[in-house]
């Protein structure tokens, strides 16, 4: 679980989002596999888009799974 | 974006899964398949990955195992609907992806470097804070153990005056 943060974790380390990492993918995804909101993830709104599609991409090539079991 | 239109061709990435059924050398051939597909329809391959057997997050088809193998080329927009129709028909192919990648330009490169260099100065500037701090600790530590001497004097005071109001309450 990602704990509130104030600052965004891709601006701070000049990360680009890819679908394709998925361990950094799943701190922004809760127990049940649901996307957190954006002020729950501290990321910002920009970054916060590219993640939402990037999640939903990693889904489809089953690499993150849309469900917890 | 108005760099790759004028160049007539756009940079894609591809990222596809091969079934389980295939040992590893079969799932290499496929994928070579896969690039020969896209270079006879005019793409250009600029980088390829094999990632091996990955376990899928979920079942498909019945194969809860399966082999990734990723490219990324250069194509003009109009023939990728080829490739994608054929691959989609394939049945050596469990599923694909197909996903326009951003070129990054010299500039947006240099300035990127330029943030990861002022991220670092400030991390190590951060550190000899933290390590200054510590320090700042130890040194403070003594002078806690002296308070304590303090304190302990005190008591042997408190004990003098207890003995003396006892022996004054003795002689009431």
């Amino acid at each position: 679980m990602t704990k509130k943060t104030k600052e965004c974790y891709f601006c701070v380390n000049n990360l680009d989002v890819d679908y394709k990492d998925t361990r950094t993918l799943r701190r922004f995804v809760n127990f049940y596999m649901k996307i957190l909101p954006g002020d729950r993830t501290g990321v910002c709104a920009w970054h916060q888009r590219k993640l939402a599609t990037a999640i939903k991409r990693s889904r489809v090539m089953a690499l993150l799974s849309a469900t917890h079991k | 974006m108005s760099k790759t239109k004028a160049a007539g061709t756009t940079h894609y990435e591809i990222l596809f899964i091969l079934p389980n059924k295939f040992t590893e050398d079969e799932a290499k051939k496929v994928m070579d398949k896969v690039g020969q597909l896209i270079t006879t329809t005019g793409g250009q391959l600029t980088h390829n990955e094999f990632w091996g057997k990955k376990k899928l997050a979920y079942e498909i088809k019945h194969n809860a195992y399966g082999y990734y193998g990723l490219f990324e080329f250069d194509l003009e927009g109009k023939l990728l609907a080829a490739i994608d129709k054929n691959l989609r028909l394939s049945a050596d192919i469990l599923r694909h992806q197909i996903v326009v990648k951003k070129v990054k330009s010299a500039e947006e490169i240099a300035r990127a470097e330029a943030i990861r260099a002022k991220i670092d100065s400030k991390k190590a500037a951060d550190k000899k804070k933290e390590e200054k701090e510590k320090k700042a600790s130890t040194t403070e530590a003594p002078a806690k153990t002296k308070k304590a001497d303090d304190k302990r004097v005190d008591l042997k005071d408190l004990d003098k005056k207890l003995e003396g109001i006892l022996n004054a309450k003795d002689l009431i």
